[in-house]
């Protein structure tokens, strides 16, 4: 300490201890609060066309369009650690001969749900607001104060009717039609400040209760000849992640 | 100009003496701790983790401000050097060092 260079040093040196600790502090303190998540999924509709990979592409495949009604309540997965929670549904279903191959999981649906303590990022999800909210839609100011949760509640709420999904399902054989035991359930990853990244748990664990609901049991209906369908019934939904590349 | 360049490598070295050493250790560790638990508790009683880092910062950033420049207050039981010797400089006389203190034991 006799001179002001191994002062700097060892003020740092310290400081970067007590950082190291205060956050190692920060990321035990959030098994104190209480998680009290819930959810209601249900499938609204499903429908299997054939369809192509990509457009040159000789091959034809089956795929499923899922559409469903999500109303969920993670607010409580929202403490002072909390960055923001990636939030997905997936679509379980049984393999071909399932004692030897484990059953196939497809991402439907997702967003992330930023805290609002978080800095505004173009990637996180927009929710969709109500037809009376119109009229703030089409301000250009909005872009920013639109929320990942409806108007007036607080981020973890997601309520919707008839969504469509981000991702149409496609099993690696090319054929999803007619497959029976299939289920569309909610999952989420909590993403800390400082910490340990949290998957969705189902168990309690001390304070923090597992989730309630968000599972739905359906089964993929028969192939439909894609005459019969109307292409805006298959339109999926694209992300704030389309932002990637272009100036927020 | 010599005296300059004496005074310039004063205020860059910024040399304090022992005591202030010692004290300037202890007000480091006792300030970083400090806003380290201030910044913990304001964090976690108003639920905001961005006033934990603020809190964190600001304290890191005073404990800088009073530890590292050679404030008075290090400087005042500064050390006296030993006289000079009177004789030839090389000189390893044991004469010259008597009464000088080594671990508690009297040289002469």
């Amino acid at each position: 300490m006799h001179s002001t260079l191994t002062r700097v040093q060892n003020v740092f040196g310290f400081f970067t201890s007590v950082a190291c600790a205060v956050a190692a502090v920060i990321a035990l303190s959030v098994v104190l609060s209480p998680q009290t998540p819930s959810a209601s999924l249900a499938l609204k509709n499903v429908q299997v066309v054939k369809g192509r990979p990509h457009y040159y592409s000789t091959k034809k495949e089956e795929y499923a369009h899922v559409r469903f009604d999500l109303d969920t309540d993670l607010t409580s997965l929202f403490n002072w650690n909390t960055k923001q929670i990636f939030m997905y549904i997936t679509a379980t279903y049984p393999s071909s001969s399932p004692s030897t191959i484990p059953p196939s999981e497809v991402v439907v649906w997702d967003a992330i749900i930023p805290s609002d303590y978080a800095p505004f990022h173009p990637n996180t999800y927009i929710h969709p607001t109500s037809k009376s909210m119109t009229k703030i839609k089409k301000n250009p100011k909005s872009k920013k104060t639109a929320k990942a949760y409806p108007h007036g509640k607080s981020p973890g709420i997601v309520k919707l009717n008839d969504q469509k999904p981000k991702y149409q399902v496609t099993d690696i054989s090319g054929k999803i039609a007619s497959r029976s035991n299939a289920t569309l359930s909610l999952h989420w990853n909590v993403q800390p400040w400082v910490g340990a990244l949290v998957w969705t748990n189902r168990k309690p664990y001390g304070r923090w209760q597992g989730l309630k609901g968000g599972l739905d049991k359906f089964a993929f209906p028969a192939l439909k000849s894609s005459e019969t369908i109307k292409k805006e019934d298959l339109r999926t939904e694209t992300g704030g992640e389309r932002n990637r590349g272009s100036p927020a | 100009m010599d005296q300059i360049l004496e005074q310039a490598r004063s205020i860059y070295e910024g040399e304090i003496d022992f005591q202030g050493q010692r004290l300037a250790e202890l007000l480091q560790n006792l300030l970083l701790s400090i806003s380290g638990v201030i910044a913990f508790l304001v964090g976690f009683t108003t639920q905001n983790i961005i006033h934990s880092l603020y809190i964190g910062l600001g304290g890191t950033a005073l404990t800088f401000l009073i530890v590292v420049p050679p404030w008075p207050w290090y400087n005042q039981k500064a050390e006296a050097f030993l006289p000079p010797k009177k004789h030839k400089a090389a000189s390893t006389d044991r004469r010259d060092l008597k009464g000088i203190d080594v671990q508690g034991l009297k040289l002469g």
